[in-house]
């Protein structure tokens, strides 16, 4: 008698939450569809000659014939609603095309070079969420001055421009003191500039939302009544004060990551890394199509998974989100 | 926008380099060394190749990789001439259109084929069939008619028509000699994973990371040019892809990396002076990088402004400030080490204000507006330049200066940033005065590719032209023609010093600097060496020191 109550009780939670990720799914979809739209056109107006750059730079002597040969295979002496059509029902069948500029499958270009960029992209996130949290929880609400010191460098760091910040580390870790190689090449070592390049501004954002929302957290009666259970400072900001702070930063996260991939390209040409940051740079400059709408998607599917994870992640800290929804 | 970015952040790294090879201590000197077995040795490089395979395309990158794991058909010494490699010798016909190639038999592939006449016919077919979209290659023999293979190790070429310079090209690494198998996988599998008969062997292509070579364990012939004989010294070579110029210099510097490509000119003083890093430096022969005048439209479809243009560039001037001394000007319409180039046009090409201003006068710009520039009949005396991102920021600086020296004569120069498909499009429809160019071959007959009418743009090919100053004379054309009809030096010699008069006296390119290829060694490497066809790296004699 109550089993069959308790499931159905369950499915009422759950049906929200998948109606939820459902509607994202979907506006996702709509996103990627726009978002190719929008390289195709742009990268198919902007004036140029694709086939002459894939043919060898600037000195580069083909033949009529081979330079015919180069637009059939491409597709260009197709009309451009022809080509569009084409190329979005490809991409519909899963098909990404073949980049012609690097003489392989898009699929193959993206699998080899995401991994670089995200980890960059997962590891300056975590660096990110670190030093903030460190920075709130030693400074916030500890005393005047301590809590000034934290709140300045806070505004500071996310005031640094990230391609900036990455010249001077590589200048004074690298070049000078050679502390850390100059080329980031996969190993630990030469992680650690670029993700720091990448974490300290965002870490400075990031500690500057959470520290409002966790000084309006301390004032709260619940803390008050954790501190009169007897829970020493540092159990009261953990367990209580920064979870309920930490709702804004997460939410800031998704749009963080979506920047991240975009500053990545920075950071990935400084520090002569390899990833889709370079990888679409190149795309660009040649009028690839295949390649750059197949990095576009990539990166706009990253950012459409991570707001998604984003919103899944608030109801699990904040339970009262899921009372809410059903 | 990102281009804008990039080369913001390439001018900022670049200053920063400056301090760093600042500070960085000098180190001691280096003795002797005698050639040490094993190791492996880093080489850095500013640009990836798209493709491994030197015949698809033909990118300079693509070569730099060909000539560690290709041999050629024959090899070229530093003064020019034609040497053996893998024919050991060849005669060619009287009317110039048939070489039968003698080849060695005893050359294997990497992957174990067998070098014969079949092969060279593998090649030179694959090289000219439009699916491999060679252009660089395929345009270097477009004479090619076939190939027959009367037995096992003699290959009969057939062209044509008379083609002198052939044995030329058939030197450079763009003409490299694959196994065929490989080159039969299909031509994206072959870029990936190219099989030839060198020193090394191409083992992995991490795309944007690096390229990674083995010892080819049973090289013996090596051709005569090569300091040693039998395989290589290195176990392996590792090519990295570093392509922002301080961090590759950084790299060098701090022992990371032991050779670098391409070393950026602000670091180059102060790694001469570095007692742990050595400069290696050598012009690559072809057409000096230059900028091609339009003689299509006005104002350069007349000779005196095009020579009062080239009259008020002080191109020295400008080098040295944008070099730091370290770039000379180009000696004429070939680069010095091109065989048969002549010093004798460089005059030519000197800064003379005071000509120029004359010039102009006589050509009716004598009247200037208020900016100071020359105007006639209500039009302003502008020079509409393209400049490419791939040009670097160098060469921008470049035409920066040349711009104000112009501005001085009452030219009007507009300096116009465009992405390197753009650029390609402008240059197609002939929409430009001036556009930056230069083209890097072992032959004279690179003054009938540049200026001669039959590269004006053939129909059909969507406008493409190699011939960037509409250039067409048929006293030019002829005699451009004829030096490929002899293959006897002296007359080619002769012919090919009218050529060189007839372009500088008609003031179609500002010349800048030959193309180099500019080298940075650390202590723990030696033996690097460029090879004459197109001053390309050969790590083949390197040994490394750790």
């Amino acid at each position: 008698m109550s089993a069959p109550a308790g499931r159905s009780l369950q499915i009422n939670r759950l049906w929200p939450l998948g109606w939820l990720i459902c509607r994202r799914l979907l506006s996702g979809a709509l996103v990627l569809l726009a978002s190719a739209t929008v390289t195709f056109f742009a990268l198919r107006l902007t004036p140029g000659d694709p086939v002459r750059a894939v043919l060898g730079g600037p000195t580069a002597n083909p033949t009529p014939e081979t330079v015919a040969r180069a637009i059939a295979e491409f597709g260009l002496d197709r009309p451009l609603p022809v080509q569009y059509l084409l190329h979005i029902g490809r991409l519909l069948r899963g098909d990404l095309g073949t980049s012609f500029s690097q003489h392989q499958q898009v699929s193959a270009v993206i699998a080899e070079q995401i991994g670089p960029t995200l980890w960059l992209t997962g590891s300056a996130v975590a660096v990110a969420w670190l030093l903030s949290t460190l920075s709130v929880l030693a400074t916030a609400r500890r005393g005047w001055a301590l809590s000034a010191v934290g709140s300045a460098a806070e505004t500071m760091a996310a005031a640094l421009p990230q391609f900036w910040l990455g010249l001077v580390l590589l200048a004074v870790f690298a070049f000078g003191l050679r502390w850390f190689p100059p080329q980031s090449d996969g190993g630990f070592l030469g992680m650690v500039l670029p993700t720091l390049a990448l974490a300290v501004p965002l870490a400075g954002f990031l500690a500057q939302v959470t520290r409002e929302s966790f000084e309006l957290a301390l004032d709260q009666p619940f803390i008050l009544s954790a501190r009169m259970r007897g829970l020493g400072e540092g159990a009261v900001r953990w367990r209580h004060g920064l979870r309920h702070a930490a709702l804004p930063g997460i939410s800031l996260s998704a749009w963080a990551i979506g920047s991240l991939i975009g500053n990545a390209v920075l950071v990935e040409v400084i520090f002569s890394r390899p990833g889709l940051g370079r990888v679409l740079y190149q795309a660009v400059s040649v009028q690839d199509m295949p390649l750059t709408i197949g990095v576009t998607l990539v990166v706009t599917l990253v950012y459409v998974v991570a707001s998604l994870a984003v919103d899944l992640l608030y109801i699990l800290v904040d339970p009262r989100l899921k009372a809410k929804r059903t | 926008m990102s281009s804008f970015i990039e080369r913001r952040a390439t001018t900022a790294a670049a200053l920063i380099a400056l301090l760093a090879a600042g500070l960085a201590g000098t180190g001691v000197a280096r003795a002797e060394d005698v050639p040490a077995k094993g190791g492996t040795l880093i080489y850095a490089t500013d640009r990836e190749p798209t493709c491994l395979d030197p015949h698809v395309d033909g990118d300079m990158p693509q070569v730099f990789v060909a000539q560690q794991y290709t041999d050629s058909l024959v090899s070229q010494d530093k003064d020019g001439r034609i040497g053996p490699w893998l024919a050991k010798d060849w005669t060619i016909s009287d009317d110039g259109k048939v070489y039968t190639f003698h080849l060695r038999d005893d050359v294997t592939f990497t992957n174990g084929e067998k070098f014969n006449a079949a092969a060279v016919k593998a090649n030179l077919d694959h090289i000219i069939n439009p699916a491999t979209q060679s252009s660089t290659a395929g345009g270097y023999i477009q004479q090619y008619l076939k190939t027959e293979t009367p037995d096992e190790h003699t290959a009969v070429v057939y062209l044509k028509k008379p083609y002198a310079a052939f044995l030329e090209v058939l030197a450079q690494g763009f003409l490299g000699i694959e196994a065929p198998s490989a080159l039969a996988r299909g031509r994206d599998e072959n870029c990936q994973s190219p099989v030839g008969s060198g020193p090394f062997k191409v083992v992995k292509w991490d795309r944007k990371s690096e390229i990674v070579f083995e010892r080819n364990p049973d090289y013996k012939w090596a051709p005569p040019t090569a300091k040693h004989q039998g395989p290589a010294y290195l176990d392996r070579l590792v090519w990295k892809i570093i392509p922002e110029p301080s961090v590759r210099f950084a790299s060098l510097a701090g022992g990371n990396v032991d050779v670098i490509e391409s070393i950026p000119p602000e670091a180059e003083e102060g790694a001469a002076k570095d007692g742990n890093l050595t400069l290696l430096i050598k012009d690559r022969p072809g057409n000096p990088t230059n900028s091609a005048l339009n003689t299509r439209r006005a104002p350069f479809d007349d000779i005196r402004v095009r020579e009062a243009f080239v009259r008020s560039a002080d191109i020295q001037g400008a080098l040295d400030s944008v070099f730091f001394g370290r770039y000379q000007r180009a000696p004429g319409p070939l680069s010095a080490v091109t065989p048969f180039a002549s010093p004798d046009f460089q005059a030519h090409y000197d800064y003379d204000p005071d000509r120029a201003n004359k010039l102009l006068d006589e050509a009716g710009w004598s009247e200037r507006n208020a900016n100071g520039y020359r105007i006639k009949d209500g039009k302003t005396l502008t020079v509409e330049v393209l400049i490419g991102d791939f040009q670097g920021p160098a060469e921008r600086s470049l035409w920066e200066q040349i711009q104000a020296t112009a501005a001085e004569t009452g030219f009007e120069v507009k300096l116009q940033n465009l992405g390197f498909s753009e650029w390609l499009d402008r240059m197609g429809k002939w929409q430009y005065d001036a556009v930056g160019e230069y083209w890097n071959t072992n032959t004279a007959d690179v003054l009938r590719i540049v200026f001669s009418s039959e590269f004006l743009g053939a129909a059909g090919s969507g406008g493409y032209h190699q011939n960037a100053t509409g250039f067409s004379n048929p006293a030019f054309d002829e005699v451009v023609n004829k030096a490929l009809e002899t293959t006897e030096e002296g007359k080619r010699r002769a012919l090919y010093l009218d050529a060189q008069k007839i372009i500088a006296s008609n003031y179609l390119q500002v010349l800048t600097f030959p193309q180099s290829t500019r080298l940075g060694i650390y202590k723990t490497a030696q033996g690097v060496r460029l090879e004459p066809s197109l001053s390309v790296p050969v790590l083949y004699d390197a040994w490394v020191r750790k």
